[in-house]
Protein backbone atom coordinates (compact mmCIF):
# COMPACT_ATOMS: atom_id res chain seq x y z
CA UNK A 1 0.00 0.00 0.00
CA UNK A 2 2.91 2.69 0.86
CA UNK A 3 4.28 1.83 -2.78
CA UNK A 4 0.91 2.75 -4.09
CA UNK A 5 0.70 5.34 -2.05
CA UNK A 6 4.17 6.81 -3.20
CA UNK A 7 3.39 6.13 -6.73
CA UNK A 8 0.33 8.37 -6.46
CA UNK A 9 1.94 11.65 -4.73
CA UNK A 10 4.90 11.05 -7.73
CA UNK A 11 2.18 10.89 -10.02
CA UNK A 12 0.24 14.09 -8.52
CA UNK A 13 4.08 15.71 -8.43
CA UNK A 14 4.33 15.19 -12.20
CA UNK A 15 0.90 16.34 -13.03
CA UNK A 16 1.56 19.27 -11.40
CA UNK A 17 4.74 20.15 -12.23
CA UNK A 18 3.74 19.50 -16.29
CA UNK A 19 0.24 20.40 -16.16
CA UNK A 20 0.91 23.06 -19.00
CA UNK A 21 1.93 20.30 -21.05
CA UNK A 22 -0.03 17.18 -20.34
CA UNK A 23 -3.83 18.87 -20.47
CA UNK A 24 -2.91 20.28 -24.12
CA UNK A 25 -1.68 16.62 -24.74
CA UNK A 26 -4.47 14.87 -23.05
CA UNK A 27 -7.17 16.85 -25.04
CA UNK A 28 -5.21 16.26 -28.28
CA UNK A 29 -5.13 12.61 -27.80
CA UNK A 30 -8.78 12.85 -26.75
CA UNK A 31 -10.67 15.06 -30.17
CA UNK A 32 -7.98 12.20 -31.72
CA UNK A 33 -10.27 9.50 -31.04
CA UNK A 34 -13.33 10.93 -31.20
CA UNK A 35 -12.82 12.32 -34.50
CA UNK A 36 -11.24 8.70 -35.77
CA UNK A 37 -14.15 6.94 -34.31
CA UNK A 38 -16.25 9.15 -35.76
CA UNK A 39 -14.73 8.60 -38.80
CA UNK A 40 -14.20 5.04 -38.93
CA UNK A 41 -17.83 4.34 -37.72
CA UNK A 42 -19.52 6.84 -40.29
CA UNK A 43 -16.98 7.91 -42.74
CA UNK A 44 -19.25 8.60 -45.65
CA UNK A 45 -17.84 12.00 -46.51
CA UNK A 46 -14.47 11.08 -48.27
CA UNK A 47 -12.95 14.65 -47.66
CA UNK A 48 -13.61 14.25 -43.85
CA UNK A 49 -12.19 10.52 -43.41
CA UNK A 50 -8.67 12.02 -43.74
CA UNK A 51 -5.66 11.63 -41.32
CA UNK A 52 -4.06 14.85 -41.74
CA UNK A 53 -7.62 16.76 -40.83
CA UNK A 54 -8.11 14.95 -38.13
CA UNK A 55 -4.52 15.62 -36.87
CA UNK A 56 -4.93 19.35 -37.73
CA UNK A 57 -8.42 19.54 -35.53
CA UNK A 58 -7.37 17.49 -32.60
CA UNK A 59 -4.52 19.86 -32.51
CA UNK A 60 -6.85 22.79 -32.75
CA UNK A 61 -8.97 21.39 -29.90
CA UNK A 62 -5.87 20.60 -27.73
CA UNK A 63 -5.88 24.41 -27.02
CA UNK A 64 -9.78 25.36 -27.45
CA UNK A 65 -11.82 24.67 -24.39
CA UNK A 66 -13.67 20.78 -23.85
CA UNK A 67 -17.04 22.44 -25.75
CA UNK A 68 -15.00 23.20 -28.61
CA UNK A 69 -14.39 19.03 -29.02
CA UNK A 70 -18.47 18.49 -28.50
CA UNK A 71 -18.78 20.99 -31.42
CA UNK A 72 -16.44 19.57 -33.92
CA UNK A 73 -17.20 15.55 -32.84
CA UNK A 74 -21.24 16.99 -34.12
CA UNK A 75 -19.90 18.85 -36.84
CA UNK A 76 -18.31 15.92 -38.30
CA UNK A 77 -21.04 13.26 -37.51
CA UNK A 78 -23.27 15.97 -39.00
CA UNK A 79 -21.04 16.04 -42.24
CA UNK A 80 -21.46 12.46 -42.39
CA UNK A 81 -24.78 11.78 -41.83
CA UNK A 82 -25.10 14.97 -44.47
CA UNK A 83 -23.20 13.11 -47.18
CA UNK A 84 -25.41 10.23 -46.41
CA UNK A 85 -28.88 11.88 -46.57
CA UNK A 86 -29.83 15.50 -45.78
CA UNK A 87 -32.72 14.00 -44.27
CA UNK A 88 -30.90 12.04 -41.71
CA UNK A 89 -28.76 15.06 -41.14
CA UNK A 90 -31.68 17.20 -40.19
CA UNK A 91 -33.03 15.06 -37.65
CA UNK A 92 -29.18 14.56 -36.39
CA UNK A 93 -29.25 18.36 -36.13
CA UNK A 94 -32.63 18.28 -34.33
CA UNK A 95 -31.38 16.32 -31.76
CA UNK A 96 -27.62 17.86 -31.33
CA UNK A 97 -29.75 21.06 -30.51
CA UNK A 98 -32.44 19.73 -28.44
CA UNK A 99 -29.77 18.15 -25.88
CA UNK A 100 -27.83 21.34 -25.97
CA UNK A 101 -30.66 23.47 -25.45
CA UNK A 102 -32.57 21.48 -23.01
CA UNK A 103 -29.92 19.94 -21.10
CA UNK A 104 -26.34 21.47 -21.75
CA UNK A 105 -27.76 24.21 -20.00
CA UNK A 106 -27.50 22.56 -16.79
CA UNK A 107 -24.17 21.01 -17.37
CA UNK A 108 -21.72 23.17 -19.56
CA UNK A 109 -18.68 21.71 -17.38
CA UNK A 110 -19.58 17.99 -18.45
CA UNK A 111 -19.05 18.01 -21.80
CA UNK A 112 -16.08 15.38 -21.05
CA UNK A 113 -18.98 13.13 -20.40
CA UNK A 114 -20.99 13.73 -23.50
CA UNK A 115 -17.72 12.68 -25.66
CA UNK A 116 -16.67 10.06 -23.56
CA UNK A 117 -19.86 8.45 -23.00
CA UNK A 118 -19.88 7.43 -26.89
CA UNK A 119 -16.38 6.19 -26.87
CA UNK A 120 -16.76 4.19 -23.82
CA UNK A 121 -19.54 2.20 -25.79
CA UNK A 122 -17.10 1.72 -28.95
CA UNK A 123 -14.89 0.07 -26.49
CA UNK A 124 -17.73 -1.93 -25.10
CA UNK A 125 -17.37 -0.29 -21.73
CA UNK A 126 -19.91 2.07 -21.13
CA UNK A 127 -21.45 0.61 -17.52
CA UNK A 128 -17.96 2.57 -16.57
CA UNK A 129 -19.22 6.16 -17.06
CA UNK A 130 -22.15 6.48 -14.64
CA UNK A 131 -20.23 4.91 -11.75
CA UNK A 132 -17.42 7.37 -12.80
CA UNK A 133 -19.55 10.18 -13.02
CA UNK A 134 -21.12 9.31 -9.33
CA UNK A 135 -18.08 9.30 -7.45
CA UNK A 136 -16.38 12.43 -9.45
CA UNK A 137 -19.83 14.51 -10.59
CA UNK A 138 -22.69 15.83 -9.15
CA UNK A 139 -26.43 15.13 -9.43
CA UNK A 140 -26.39 17.09 -12.81
CA UNK A 141 -24.21 14.81 -14.24
CA UNK A 142 -26.80 12.33 -14.58
CA UNK A 143 -27.82 14.31 -17.31
CA UNK A 144 -25.04 14.46 -19.30
CA UNK A 145 -24.59 11.21 -18.92
CA UNK A 146 -27.67 10.44 -20.24
CA UNK A 147 -27.23 12.93 -23.48
CA UNK A 148 -24.01 10.94 -24.43
CA UNK A 149 -26.27 8.14 -24.47
CA UNK A 150 -28.75 9.59 -26.94
CA UNK A 151 -25.72 10.58 -28.81
CA UNK A 152 -24.15 7.41 -29.28
CA UNK A 153 -27.48 5.81 -30.01
CA UNK A 154 -28.38 8.26 -32.60
CA UNK A 155 -24.92 7.72 -34.27
CA UNK A 156 -25.10 4.35 -34.16
CA UNK A 157 -29.09 3.71 -35.65
CA UNK A 158 -27.44 6.02 -38.79
CA UNK A 159 -24.47 3.34 -38.80
CA UNK A 160 -26.80 0.60 -38.71
CA UNK A 161 -29.36 1.75 -41.38
CA UNK A 162 -27.05 3.27 -43.60
CA UNK A 163 -27.62 0.50 -45.93
CA UNK A 164 -31.43 1.11 -46.00
CA UNK A 165 -31.03 4.47 -46.14
CA UNK A 166 -28.78 4.41 -48.95
CA UNK A 167 -30.76 2.43 -51.35
CA UNK A 168 -33.92 4.81 -50.57
CA UNK A 169 -34.73 7.03 -53.94
CA UNK A 170 -34.73 11.26 -53.02
CA UNK A 171 -38.65 10.82 -52.85
CA UNK A 172 -38.94 8.69 -49.74
CA UNK A 173 -37.79 11.83 -47.97
CA UNK A 174 -40.45 11.41 -45.13
CA UNK A 175 -39.74 7.60 -44.80
CA UNK A 176 -35.98 8.56 -43.74
CA UNK A 177 -37.01 10.65 -41.69
CA UNK A 178 -39.11 7.89 -39.80
CA UNK A 179 -36.69 5.17 -40.48
CA UNK A 180 -34.19 7.42 -38.47
CA UNK A 181 -36.47 8.45 -35.64
CA UNK A 182 -37.72 5.18 -35.05
CA UNK A 183 -34.78 3.84 -34.63
CA UNK A 184 -32.62 6.21 -32.85
CA UNK A 185 -35.40 8.14 -30.87
CA UNK A 186 -38.11 5.95 -30.07
CA UNK A 187 -35.65 2.88 -29.77
CA UNK A 188 -36.30 1.11 -26.40
CA UNK A 189 -33.25 -0.03 -25.79
CA UNK A 190 -31.42 3.19 -25.80
CA UNK A 191 -34.13 4.47 -23.46
CA UNK A 192 -33.61 1.57 -20.89
CA UNK A 193 -29.77 2.26 -21.09
CA UNK A 194 -30.16 5.68 -20.20
CA UNK A 195 -32.28 5.39 -17.73
CA UNK A 196 -30.39 2.99 -16.12
CA UNK A 197 -27.38 5.20 -16.67
CA UNK A 198 -28.93 7.95 -15.16
CA UNK A 199 -30.47 6.29 -11.65
CA UNK A 200 -27.07 4.77 -11.75
CA UNK A 201 -25.18 8.03 -11.34
CA UNK A 202 -27.22 9.44 -9.06
CA UNK A 203 -26.93 6.48 -6.84
CA UNK A 204 -23.99 6.22 -6.70
CA UNK A 205 -23.73 9.55 -6.03
CA UNK A 206 -26.25 10.11 -3.09
CA UNK A 207 -24.44 6.80 -1.66
CA UNK A 208 -20.82 8.04 -1.87
CA UNK A 209 -21.90 11.09 0.35
CA UNK A 210 -23.39 9.02 2.85
CA UNK A 211 -21.91 9.57 6.06
CA UNK A 212 -20.68 5.80 6.91
CA UNK A 213 -18.02 4.05 6.60
CA UNK A 214 -16.44 2.33 3.12
CA UNK A 215 -19.01 4.87 1.38
CA UNK A 216 -17.26 5.19 -1.72
CA UNK A 217 -16.85 0.81 -1.75
CA UNK A 218 -20.56 0.57 -1.36
CA UNK A 219 -21.51 2.94 -3.63
CA UNK A 220 -19.33 1.58 -6.45
CA UNK A 221 -20.93 -2.23 -5.85
CA UNK A 222 -24.28 -1.17 -5.26
CA UNK A 223 -24.01 1.18 -8.46
CA UNK A 224 -22.66 -1.65 -10.14
CA UNK A 225 -25.61 -3.65 -9.29
CA UNK A 226 -28.55 -1.44 -9.74
CA UNK A 227 -27.44 -1.07 -13.01
CA UNK A 228 -27.54 -4.30 -13.82
CA UNK A 229 -30.84 -4.91 -12.49
CA UNK A 230 -32.11 -2.55 -14.40
CA UNK A 231 -31.01 -3.62 -17.35
CA UNK A 232 -31.82 -7.12 -17.10
CA UNK A 233 -35.07 -6.18 -15.85
CA UNK A 234 -35.73 -3.83 -19.30
CA UNK A 235 -34.62 -6.67 -21.41
CA UNK A 236 -37.08 -8.95 -19.69
CA UNK A 237 -39.72 -6.88 -20.08
CA UNK A 238 -39.30 -4.87 -23.35
CA UNK A 239 -37.15 -7.77 -25.10
CA UNK A 240 -34.26 -5.72 -26.57
CA UNK A 241 -31.56 -8.35 -26.49
CA UNK A 242 -29.16 -6.71 -24.20
CA UNK A 243 -25.86 -8.58 -23.84
CA UNK A 244 -25.80 -9.90 -20.03
CA UNK A 245 -22.63 -11.16 -19.90
CA UNK A 246 -21.37 -8.05 -21.60
CA UNK A 247 -23.22 -6.07 -18.92
CA UNK A 248 -21.75 -8.47 -16.12
CA UNK A 249 -17.71 -8.31 -17.01
CA UNK A 250 -18.49 -4.23 -17.85
CA UNK A 251 -19.96 -4.06 -14.35
CA UNK A 252 -16.86 -5.49 -13.17
CA UNK A 253 -14.66 -3.56 -15.01
CA UNK A 254 -16.96 -0.72 -13.88
CA UNK A 255 -15.94 -2.04 -10.20
CA UNK A 256 -12.45 -1.97 -10.85
CA UNK A 257 -12.32 1.40 -12.13
CA UNK A 258 -14.02 2.94 -9.43
CA UNK A 259 -11.89 1.36 -7.25
CA UNK A 260 -8.91 3.27 -8.81
CA UNK A 261 -10.96 6.73 -8.65
CA UNK A 262 -11.84 5.95 -5.70
CA UNK A 263 -7.69 5.37 -4.13
CA UNK A 264 -6.47 8.44 -6.11
CA UNK A 265 -9.90 10.26 -4.70
CA UNK A 266 -11.11 9.25 -1.44
CA UNK A 267 -8.54 7.02 0.06
CA UNK A 268 -8.97 7.16 3.86
CA UNK A 269 -7.88 5.12 6.30
CA UNK A 270 -11.21 3.78 8.48
CA UNK A 271 -9.14 1.96 11.09
CA UNK A 272 -7.81 5.55 12.39
CA UNK A 273 -11.13 6.96 12.46
CA UNK A 274 -11.52 8.94 15.61
CA UNK A 275 -14.83 10.25 16.82
CA UNK A 276 -15.00 13.55 19.30
CA UNK A 277 -17.38 16.00 20.74
CA UNK A 278 -17.35 19.41 21.50
CA UNK A 279 -19.79 22.71 22.06
CA UNK A 280 -19.95 26.16 21.73
CA UNK A 281 -22.60 28.65 22.93
CA UNK A 282 -25.15 26.87 19.95
CA UNK A 283 -24.20 24.07 19.67
CA UNK A 284 -23.00 20.98 20.28
CA UNK A 285 -21.05 18.92 17.74
CA UNK A 286 -20.26 15.52 17.53
CA UNK A 287 -17.37 15.26 14.62
CA UNK A 288 -16.62 12.00 12.91
CA UNK A 289 -13.41 12.58 11.34
CA UNK A 290 -11.35 10.04 8.98
CA UNK A 291 -8.10 10.73 8.56
CA UNK A 292 -6.32 10.08 4.70
CA UNK A 293 -4.02 7.73 3.78
CA UNK A 294 -0.43 9.78 2.58
CA UNK A 295 2.60 9.44 2.33
CA UNK A 296 5.38 12.02 1.28
CA UNK A 297 6.89 11.56 -1.95
CA UNK A 298 9.85 10.46 -1.91
CA UNK A 299 12.33 13.27 -2.36
CA UNK A 300 16.09 12.15 -4.12
CA UNK A 301 18.75 13.74 -1.56
CA UNK A 302 22.46 14.48 -3.64
CA UNK A 303 24.92 13.94 -0.85
CA UNK A 304 28.15 16.37 -1.77
CA UNK A 305 30.67 14.65 -0.11
CA UNK A 306 33.40 17.14 -1.47
CA UNK A 307 31.64 20.14 0.06
CA UNK A 308 31.59 20.97 3.70
CA UNK A 309 29.01 24.37 3.52
CA UNK A 310 25.65 24.11 2.95
CA UNK A 311 24.55 25.17 -0.44
CA UNK A 312 23.37 28.68 -0.09
CA UNK A 313 21.80 31.40 -2.69
CA UNK A 314 21.70 35.36 -2.47
CA UNK A 315 18.38 37.16 -3.02
CA UNK A 316 18.47 40.95 -3.63
CA UNK A 317 15.63 42.80 -2.57
CA UNK A 318 14.99 46.84 -3.20
CA UNK A 319 12.73 48.73 -1.36
CA UNK A 320 10.49 51.40 -3.97
CA UNK A 321 8.55 53.92 -2.84
CA UNK A 322 4.83 54.16 -4.37
CA UNK A 323 4.80 55.83 -7.49
CA UNK A 324 8.38 56.37 -8.04
CA UNK A 325 9.81 53.67 -9.71
CA UNK A 326 13.14 51.50 -9.11
CA UNK A 327 15.27 52.95 -6.91
CA UNK A 328 18.62 54.30 -7.99
CA UNK A 329 21.91 51.94 -7.78
CA UNK A 330 23.40 51.21 -4.18
CA UNK A 331 19.78 51.20 -2.39
CA UNK A 332 19.64 47.74 -2.69
CA UNK A 333 20.43 45.45 -0.06
CA UNK A 334 21.25 41.66 -0.37
CA UNK A 335 20.15 38.95 1.97
CA UNK A 336 21.89 35.16 2.06
CA UNK A 337 18.88 32.47 2.26
CA UNK A 338 20.39 29.21 3.77
CA UNK A 339 17.78 26.47 1.61
CA UNK A 340 17.62 24.66 5.61
CA UNK A 341 15.83 27.66 7.03
CA UNK A 342 13.79 27.60 3.75
CA UNK A 343 12.49 24.02 4.34
CA UNK A 344 12.32 23.89 8.02
CA UNK A 345 9.49 27.01 8.11
CA UNK A 346 6.79 24.89 7.01
CA UNK A 347 4.00 25.29 9.64
CA UNK A 348 2.16 22.36 11.27
CA UNK A 349 -1.11 23.99 11.52
CA UNK A 350 -2.04 24.89 7.46
CA UNK A 351 -1.46 21.10 7.11
CA UNK A 352 -3.39 19.73 9.25
CA UNK A 353 -6.54 20.65 7.77
CA UNK A 354 -5.66 18.76 4.40
CA UNK A 355 -5.32 15.58 6.54
CA UNK A 356 -8.71 14.29 7.05
CA UNK A 357 -11.47 13.80 5.05
CA UNK A 358 -14.74 15.84 5.05
CA UNK A 359 -17.78 13.34 5.17
CA UNK A 360 -20.71 15.46 6.32
CA UNK B 1 9.16 39.53 4.11
CA UNK B 2 7.41 36.75 3.05
CA UNK B 3 4.14 35.64 5.16
CA UNK B 4 3.61 31.94 4.69
CA UNK B 5 0.06 31.87 6.14
CA UNK B 6 -0.80 35.17 3.26
CA UNK B 7 0.22 33.66 0.80
CA UNK B 8 -0.84 30.43 1.15
CA UNK B 9 -4.45 32.14 1.78
CA UNK B 10 -4.40 34.08 -1.46
CA UNK B 11 -3.03 31.43 -3.63
CA UNK B 12 -6.29 29.49 -2.30
CA UNK B 13 -8.31 32.82 -3.00
CA UNK B 14 -7.37 33.08 -6.15
CA UNK B 15 -7.65 29.59 -7.43
CA UNK B 16 -11.25 29.82 -6.15
CA UNK B 17 -11.53 32.86 -8.24
CA UNK B 18 -10.13 31.57 -11.38
CA UNK B 19 -12.49 28.32 -11.45
CA UNK B 20 -16.12 28.46 -9.59
CA UNK B 21 -15.46 31.70 -8.12
CA UNK B 22 -16.27 33.49 -10.94
CA UNK B 23 -19.75 32.35 -11.40
CA UNK B 24 -20.42 32.45 -7.73
CA UNK B 25 -19.53 35.99 -7.87
CA UNK B 26 -21.83 36.76 -10.46
CA UNK B 27 -24.67 35.23 -9.02
CA UNK B 28 -23.83 36.65 -5.03
CA UNK B 29 -24.48 40.22 -7.11
CA UNK B 30 -28.25 39.22 -7.39
CA UNK B 31 -31.02 38.78 -4.68
CA UNK B 32 -32.25 35.64 -4.82
CA UNK B 33 -35.24 36.42 -6.87
CA UNK B 34 -33.88 38.28 -8.91
CA UNK B 35 -31.40 35.69 -9.57
CA UNK B 36 -33.91 33.12 -9.74
CA UNK B 37 -36.30 35.04 -12.50
CA UNK B 38 -33.40 35.82 -14.65
CA UNK B 39 -32.41 31.84 -14.77
CA UNK B 40 -35.93 30.59 -15.55
CA UNK B 41 -36.58 33.30 -17.44
CA UNK B 42 -33.81 31.69 -19.82
CA UNK B 43 -34.81 28.52 -19.10
CA UNK B 44 -37.96 29.36 -20.60
CA UNK B 45 -36.86 30.90 -23.89
CA UNK B 46 -34.59 27.81 -24.25
CA UNK B 47 -37.74 25.63 -23.43
CA UNK B 48 -39.89 27.01 -25.86
CA UNK B 49 -37.03 26.35 -28.46
CA UNK B 50 -37.10 23.00 -27.80
CA UNK B 51 -40.69 22.71 -27.68
CA UNK B 52 -40.19 24.02 -31.37
CA UNK B 53 -37.79 22.25 -32.51
CA UNK B 54 -39.63 18.81 -31.12
CA UNK B 55 -42.49 20.37 -32.83
CA UNK B 56 -40.94 20.42 -35.90
CA UNK B 57 -39.93 16.55 -35.64
CA UNK B 58 -42.73 15.91 -35.26
CA UNK B 59 -45.21 17.40 -38.07
CA UNK B 60 -41.42 16.15 -40.02
CA UNK B 61 -42.15 12.59 -39.01
CA UNK B 62 -45.70 12.31 -39.48
CA UNK B 63 -45.92 14.78 -42.52
CA UNK B 64 -47.87 12.86 -45.34
CA UNK B 65 -50.40 12.39 -43.02
CA UNK B 66 -50.08 15.83 -41.72
CA UNK B 67 -50.49 17.49 -44.88
CA UNK B 68 -53.51 15.09 -45.64
CA UNK B 69 -55.38 15.73 -42.78
CA UNK B 70 -54.42 19.85 -42.84
CA UNK B 71 -57.36 20.46 -44.53
CA UNK B 72 -59.99 18.57 -42.69
CA UNK B 73 -58.67 18.90 -38.89
CA UNK B 74 -60.35 21.20 -36.91
CA UNK B 75 -57.57 23.86 -37.01
CA UNK B 76 -58.64 25.89 -33.23
CA UNK B 77 -58.73 22.45 -31.41
CA UNK B 78 -55.29 21.41 -32.88
CA UNK B 79 -53.41 24.79 -32.11
CA UNK B 80 -55.40 23.98 -28.39
CA UNK B 81 -53.91 20.84 -28.02
CA UNK B 82 -50.38 22.06 -28.86
CA UNK B 83 -50.68 24.88 -26.62
CA UNK B 84 -51.54 22.62 -23.98
CA UNK B 85 -48.34 20.41 -24.52
CA UNK B 86 -46.28 23.59 -24.58
CA UNK B 87 -47.61 24.90 -21.10
CA UNK B 88 -47.48 21.85 -19.71
CA UNK B 89 -44.38 20.63 -20.67
CA UNK B 90 -42.61 24.79 -20.15
CA UNK B 91 -44.28 24.55 -16.54
CA UNK B 92 -42.52 21.45 -15.66
CA UNK B 93 -39.18 22.34 -17.71
CA UNK B 94 -39.55 25.92 -15.15
CA UNK B 95 -39.88 23.96 -11.95
CA UNK B 96 -36.78 21.81 -12.17
CA UNK B 97 -34.96 25.23 -13.53
CA UNK B 98 -36.03 26.27 -10.35
CA UNK B 99 -35.08 24.01 -8.32
CA UNK B 100 -31.73 23.30 -9.56
CA UNK B 101 -30.88 27.14 -9.76
CA UNK B 102 -32.24 27.96 -5.83
CA UNK B 103 -29.94 25.26 -5.23
CA UNK B 104 -27.09 26.48 -7.56
CA UNK B 105 -26.87 30.21 -5.29
CA UNK B 106 -27.50 28.58 -2.08
CA UNK B 107 -24.24 26.73 -2.98
CA UNK B 108 -22.74 30.01 -3.97
CA UNK B 109 -23.74 31.70 -1.10
CA UNK B 110 -22.14 29.21 1.00
CA UNK B 111 -19.03 29.00 -1.12
CA UNK B 112 -18.92 33.29 -1.11
CA UNK B 113 -19.21 33.34 2.80
CA UNK B 114 -16.01 31.45 3.33
CA UNK B 115 -14.39 33.72 0.41
CA UNK B 116 -15.26 37.46 1.99
CA UNK B 117 -14.41 35.15 5.43
CA UNK B 118 -11.13 34.65 4.23
CA UNK B 119 -10.56 38.11 2.30
CA UNK B 120 -11.30 39.50 6.09
CA UNK B 121 -8.91 37.28 7.63
CA UNK B 122 -6.06 38.56 4.81
CA UNK B 123 -7.09 42.02 5.54
CA UNK B 124 -6.35 41.11 9.32
CA UNK B 125 -3.59 39.85 8.33
CA UNK B 126 -1.93 42.98 6.44
CA UNK B 127 -2.84 44.97 9.60
CA UNK B 128 -1.38 42.60 11.92
CA UNK B 129 2.20 43.64 9.74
Amino acid sequence: MTKLLELRENLKLILNRYEAFIIPIGKFLLAFSVLSVVNGQMGYMSRLDNAALVLIVALTCSFLPLGAQIFFGAIFSLAHMYTLSIEVALVGLCMYLLIFVLFFRFGPKDALVVLMTPLLFFMKIPYVMPIAMGLLGGPASAISVGCGVVVYYLNYSVVNNAATISTMGGDEAVAKIRLIIDSAVANKEMLIVAAAFVVTTLAVYFLRRLAMEYSWTIAIVSGAMLNLVILMLGDLIYDVNISVVGAILGGIVAIAVGKVIEFFRFCVDYRRTEKVQFEDDEYFYYVTAVPKMAVAAPAKTVKRINSATAPTRSVTTERTVAGQGRPRTGSSRSVTVNSQMVSSRRTADSDRADDYEEIF
Amino acid sequence: MLNEERVILMTKMASYEATDGKKHIKAGNFFRGDYLSIEVMKSLVYGTLAFALGFGLYVLYDFEVFMQDIYKMDLFVFIQNILIYYAVFIVIYGVVSYFIYSYRYKQARIHLKRYYQNLKKLSMLYQKK
